[in-house]
């Protein structure tokens, strides 16, 4: 109930927000006199009360989803052919997210026939988003001919990803950037949540990835706020809102332990431990929910 | 008219530095990047702030239990010039790189998922204003 409380009065922030911005710009025209002074907080990345947020990569569920030995199951992915329905740039930047997130999967899969042509989604829906540098012909070529090896394809396709992130945030397009993340954060969540109903032994890690993404949505839900009113996007917020209600009631038990650290070879070890339980109830909610909310996306 | 040829001045002069922070931001990044080296896959995205000194970056996280990241922490173009920490959500100091001698990097074993708080800033008495850079590879 206060989580809720906070995100709205997170998504009411971004409507006044949105409000004053629009009325400011009208008075510029009137008291053109009147100009912002330049400072450190004025810059195009989503910063919202001067925090930033990380959303895990996709590339890390489709990992998990291979560990567990959840079989490759080509049937959950959005078919590549689709793209030339996404018209609107929300719909391109979220299909873009979301097809990056199924190349990620696809690779790690080694399914190599599969690979060229989500590659070939990805290229035209970042050409239609207006990023097209980032996977250009040199990168289908490096593509094609390390086929057989996953882990550089793998490295290839986030450093793209990485590349036009740098290139949104660069030229004020926060929105799009945004809007790529969540895509492929709600797609890699669509596979965990499909695959805890598929042929996998060992569905607790399932759950349990579920469930620690708990802080993920929220931060995505205020990554997303200031575009709320935006064409499109209203629904879409609603229902990750409306999903975030269902995640408030999973148990997150968290106990700090203290890290310990190996100087020589630079690496510390966090050894706290994070406890998550999910009512069957609650799963079966949650995984209806993921789905609508993926359906808002690719269809 | 004067007033109108100074407001044209002010703000060409706010939009090239406003560009030139960015392509500062960007060189760093890019600088910032070899210290995620082929062995770790980047997340995708890159985490920038410009800062005053004094200032403080927060950048909210959730690690992956049983993977193992690497996170780069960069401003200015030579190593050690960005403090930077982190915290669990009960604040409890997990790591800052002030013990390591302003490491820019460092690699984390994560045992079980974790969310987090980084907080970057610019070492006292170097850099008067800077772009702070994160960048966070994994691998498993």
């Amino acid at each position: 109930m206060i989580l809720n409380l906070k995100r709205t009065s997170y998504l009411f922030s971004a409507i006044v927000l949105g409000g004053m911005l629009a009325l400011s710009s009208c008075k510029e025209k009137v008291e053109e006199e009147e100009v912002e002074p330049l400072d450190s907080n004025k810059t195009s990345i989503v910063n919202i009360n001067g925090t930033l947020f990380s959303i895990p990569s996709p590339i890390q569920t489709a990992m998990l989803l291979k560990q567990v030995g959840a079989p490759y199951n080509k049937a959950m992915l959005n078919g590549p052919g689709k793209i030339a329905g996404y018209s609107t740039e929300a719909k391109r930047a979220l299909n873009l997210g979301a097809y990056g997130a199924d190349l990620g999967y696809i690779i790690l899969y080694q399914q190599t026939q599969e690979a060229i042509g989500y590659l070939s989604a990805v290229k035209k829906l970042s050409e239609d988003v207006g990023i097209s540098g980032a996977f250009d012909a040199k990168l289908i070529e490096r593509f094609k001919l390390n086929m057989s090896n996953k882990d550089s394809l793998l490295v290839f396709t986030s450093e793209a990803f990485r590349s036009s992130d740098a290139y949104l945030k660069n030229n004020d397009r926060g929105k799009v950037s945004s809007l790529i993340i969540a895509g492929g954060w709600v797609e890699s969540l669509f596979f965990t949540s499909e695959m805890f109903s598929g042929k996998v032994a060992d569905k607790s890690k399932l759950l349990e990835r579920i469930g620690e993404q708990k802080t993920t949505l929220d931060n995505l839900i205020k990554q997303l706020t200031p575009y709320y009113q935006e064409e499109g996007l209203t629904e879409f917020i609603d229902n990750l809102l409306d999903l975030a209600s269902e995640f408030d009631k999973i148990e997150v038990n968290y106990v700090f332990v203290k890290p310990t650290t190996d100087e020589a070879n630079r690496i510390t070890t966090i050894n706290s431990t994070t406890e998550v339980t999910i009512a069957p109830e609650l799963m079966t909610t949650i995984q209806e929910k993921v789905k609508n909310i993926r359906g808002l996306i690719i269809n | 008219m004067n007033t109108k040829l100074a407001l044209i001045i002010f703000s060409l002069v706010l939009s090239i530095s406003s560009k030139m922070s960015f392509a500062q931001c960007d060189t760093i990044a890019n600088v910032c990047y070899k210290n995620i080296t082929a062995k770790y896959i980047s997340d995708g995205q890159q985490y920038r702030a410009l800062l005053l000194k004094g200032e403080n970056a927060e950048f909210s996280a959730t690690l992956f239990g049983g993977t193992q990241y690497r996170m780069a922490a960069c401003s200015g173009m030579t190593d050690g010039q960005l403090v930077f920490s982190i915290y669990d959500k009960q604040h409890n100091l997990l790591f800052t790189n002030t013990e390591h001698k302003n490491a820019p990097y460092w690699d984390f074993k994560v045992k079980n998922t974790i969310d987090c708080t980084i907080e970057a800033k610019l070492l006292n008495g170097k850099l008067e204003s800077g772009c702070a850079v994160l960048l966070i590879g994994f691998k498993q």
